[in-house]
């Protein structure tokens, strides 16, 4: 379970996440939906404390997230992993090496500096890339996969860590329809088969509506909304996008649409 | 496939995925060229710190010890003879000023004989770059040193040694940028019935005109740094007062010296950054 | 086409054009005569000071041709390749005769190139090391960024023939001072092109791997290194060109290496010794530079060094 009390984040004068206070219980799917700069990255990113928070509390199994220092930190982040819209791989290794690196926390420093790894850990990689259907582009270099290809080694890397809660920062706001499907039902299988909490940023309403078993709507840094996604209606949906809410509607059902027809064509946004 | 835990990963699973996937397993080839390189590395490190006798640097530790409480600790400050210092630093910018405007003004004739779009004459052209590769290939201090052979001990023989080796350095730059120019330009200028001095003028010079200044600049820059060791071999400047006063053992006056000619190449840096950017905008070269 | 109607006056644009050329003109005279009056009172000034006058130009310069006459080899064509004579020595006027010391000098550029490779690879570990904490992006704390930035600024701000002169008198004569004094002043080099690779290296693959829990090292390690690794080597041979050019003149204060000799020899002669040796320090520190570009271009394109 993991609980925020009162958690804020404070960037210079601006306040980016107002005092949040709620519960995710533990194999729960939750969409953080609401528009750009709405304060859902920062929010996700304090979790694994990429963010510092600047005042309130997390306790993750009644453990003080905020306090951990050192290497208990680095343990937590590698308990909670985290895929990213830019996949954050490094370019440069292989496809197989990047999803090695999700067992670095467990690495002594001599071995990860020369990037030793043992043949469990290979054999480990490979099942989780398999996983995924990546298997067979394991050795090539990483910055010459498609978009779509990358998020899935990220996912691959992420499964390595055997991680307790997956974090996923707008995973599909950089990938085209086909591939959005497909990384979002792999967060969704995660999450069923593996019984894992996934916390996933969503900017678009019904890739949120039909995945999450619960959905958080944020609005300049506050929760305006939190509840199933039947809860979530047209009318509240539109305040928690405001001005961008036509945006992220017609998103929905063209570019990024996860249905295999598109709806409607893309004159119709024309008329408004 | 459904979860699967790293320690539930059996010797099995690790053969059928060698078996699926051989190269997954790193290419002992390949680890081993790197161990070796590694190991060479390494060998050859320690061999050559022998070979230079690091252990001198432990038997030294005294010596070493005394000469930087000498040099951090100032004695004496009303002797030091301030207005030499001043001078020498004074010289130093001269030499390098006078020095780097006679190596630009030879190196822009130069220049043009050995760009290869400017000097059609193959040989002719691979003898001046030969000729500008030995102006280059001696270091500015050898040239100190046998200018001040030539001419003696003094001021001259540094400007004579930063003329020579910036002209060498600037005239392979400078033709180099004359190589790159953009030929579509120069066309344009053609194009409008130009004689060859407008196209000179139209074509050639606004492209490589911000180059030159610039590489000039840097040339001015480097040539300061550079002028204050010319005096360690009697070529004027700073470097005499330094080499001086380090001969007669006053290592704090050294010390001094040494922060005022960091303090002063810093401040040279900082304005000609300054003209660079009024001469050329930002992009910089 | 009509004309320009500008806050309600009626201008039309040629004349317009022509007050604004005239304003743009005497502006930009302004500032040209400023810069020329500055350029040319700095010009005297530097002149008066480096007492570049026309009267010591006129003496110095048949002084130079002399002297480089003397120093010329005289090469004669019948017996240029002739071997030792009877006497065991090289007749006058062949090329053994003008390189006697040959074996000697070989010696001390082998040495020269030895000091410039340990002092390179002394320096690669030094600058990768600094340059990681030296740039703002990556710096684990930013006093420490702060400190190692103005110590590269140090190391690199002083020629490496100062310190060669002071390690010399700390650890006496002999190249271990040359090896010492170029390492200091290429990690200060280094360092700092280093650094700046760092900072231009996308932060993305660090945060990555910090979201897996992985520490500084690892970040470093994995998220930067293997991005700036082909600049990393590209600058390092570079600066392993340089390094070669430096210990050939360390050995002027007794640091090492051929220097030691070109000194010696330019001080004291004034016979073809000083071309011999000159000659093959030219030769080798080209041969360098044409390998080492040529390994540069090979790993990295031409364009990603000025």
């Amino acid at each position: 379970m993991l609980e925020f009390k009162g958690l804020t984040k404070q960037f210079n004068s601006t306040v980016a996440v107002k005092p949040a206070t709620f519960t995710i219980p533990d194999g729960q799917m939750v969409g953080i939906i609401g528009r750009s700069g709405a304060g859902k990255s920062t929010l996700l990113r304090m979790i694994n404390r990429l963010n510092e928070p600047s005042g309130g509390q997390m306790l993750f199994q009644g453990r003080d997230i905020t306090a951990l220092k050192g290497r208990d930190l680095r343990q937590w982040r590698n308990e909670c992993a985290m895929v990213f819209q830019q996949f954050n791989l490094v370019g440069r290794l292989n496809v197989i090496t990047n999803v090695m690196s999700g067992r670095l926390f467990h690495h002594g420093f001599a071995s990860s500096m020369m990037g030793i790894f043992t043949a469990k850990e290979r054999a480990f990689a490979i099942r989780a890339l398999d996983r995924l259907g990546m298997a067979h582009v394991a050795l090539q270099q990483t910055d010459t996969l498609s978009g779509g290809q990358m998020q899935r080694v990220a996912i691959a890397r992420a499964l390595v860590q055997e991680p307790r809660i997956m974090l996923a920062d707008e995973p599909i706001a950089s990938l085209d329809p086909l591939n959005a499907k497909v990384v979002m039902d792999a967060l969704r299988a995660i999450n069923r088969q593996d019984g894992l909490t996934v916390i996933c940023n969503l900017h678009t309403l019904d890739t949120a509506r039909q995945y999450c078993d619960r959905i958080i709507g944020m609005q300049d840094g506050v929760i305006v909304f939190d509840g199933t996604p039947k809860e979530l209606t047209d009318r509240a949906a539109r305040e928690i996008y405001g001005a961008e809410a036509e945006e992220a509607f017609s998103e929905a059902m063209t570019s990024t649409a996860l249905h295999p027809q598109p709806v409607a064509q893309p004159e119709a946004r024309v008329v408004n | 496939m459904s979860t699967l835990t790293f320690h539930a990963i059996s010797d099995a699973d690790i053969a059928a995925a060698r078996k699926r996937y051989p190269k997954a397993f790193g290419d002992p080839f390949v680890a081993t060229l790197k161990a070796a390189s590694w190991a060479f590395v390494i060998v050859y490190l320690i061999w050559s710190l022998g070979f230079f006798e690091i252990g001198k640097l432990l038997s030294a530790s005294d010596r070493a010890w005394a000469l930087m409480t000498r040099m951090v600790v100032w004695q004496d400050m009303a002797t030091w003879q301030y207005a030499n210092i001043y001078k020498g630093i004074a010289q130093t910018i001269a030499m390098a000023f006078v020095g780097t405007l006679l190596g630009t003004i030879f190196a822009l004739g130069l220049a043009f004989l050995a760009a290869r779009n400017t000097m059609p004459v193959g040989l002719f052209r691979h003898a001046v770059r030969r000729l500008l590769d030995v102006f280059r290939g001696i270091d500015q201090i050898v040239w100190g040193l046998v200018f001040v052979r030539a001419v003696g001990l003094g001021p001259l023989a540094g400007v004579l040694a930063i003329w020579i080796s910036d002209m060498g350095n600037l005239a392979k730059l400078y033709s180099e940028a004359i190589e790159n120019i953009d030929r579509k330009q120069v066309e344009g200028v053609r194009a409008t019935g130009a004689d060859t001095g407008r196209i000179i003028r139209y074509g050639y010079l606004p492209q490589i005109l911000p180059v030159f200044i610039s590489l000039s600049l840097y040339s001015f820059e480097s040539s300061t740094r550079s002028a204050t060791i010319l005096g360690l071999v009697g070529a004027g400047g700073i470097g005499m007062i330094i080499i001086e006063r380090f001969r007669a053992g006053l290592f704090d006056q050294v010390a001094f010296v040494v922060l005022n000619v960091l303090v002063v190449i810093a401040v040279i840096d900082w304005g000609s950054g300054l003209i660079r950017k009024r001469f050329i905008g930002e992009r910089g070269h | 086409m009509a004309s320009v109607t500008t806050n309600g006056q009626d201008r039309d644009p040629v004349s317009l054009f022509e007050i604004h050329r005239r304003q743009m003109i005497r502006d930009r005279m302004i500032v040209n005569v400023t810069l020329g009056v500055v350029f040319l009172g700095f010009l005297l000034w530097s002149l008066w000071i480096s007492r570049f006058t026309p009267d010591r130009l006129a003496t110095g310069l048949p002084r130079i041709f002399e002297y480089f006459g003397s120093v010329m080899p005289s090469l004669q064509w019948d017996v240029l390749f002739d071997g030792r004579n009877e006497a065991g020595r090289f007749p006058a006027g062949s090329i053994g005769y003008w390189y006697n010391d040959f074996w000697k000098y070989l010696r001390l550029i082998w040495e020269t190139i030895l000091m410039a490779l340990t002092a390179t690879i002394l320096a690669i570990g030094l600058a990768v090391a600094l340059s990681f904490i030296a740039a703002r992006n990556c710096t684990p704390f930013p006093w420490a960024g702060v400190l190692a930035r103005r110590f590269l600024e140090f190391c690199r701000g002083v020629p490496e023939i100062l310190f060669a002169l002071v390690l010399v008198f700390a650890v006496g004569i002999g190249p271990l001072a040359g090896v010492l004094a170029i390492t200091i002043h290429a990690t200060g080099a280094l360092g700092k092109l280093f650094s700046e690779v760092n900072e231009n290296a996308s932060m993305r693959p660090v945060d990555g791997i910090k979201a897996v829990g992985g520490s500084w090292f690892e970040q470093m390690r994995y998220g930067i290194l293997t991005q700036v690794l082909p600049n990393f080597t590209s600058y390092a041979l570079w600066r392993f060109e340089i390094n070669v050019r430096a210990s050939a003149v360390v050995g002027f204060v007794g640091a090492g290496g051929i220097g030691a000799e070109l000194s010696h020899t330019i001080s004291f002669y004034s016979d073809d010794r000083v071309t011999a040796v000159l000659l093959l320090v030219v030769l080798t520190v080209t041969i360098i530079d044409l390998v080492s570009e040529r390994a540069r271009h090979s790993l990295i394109g031409k364009e990603s060094l000025r």
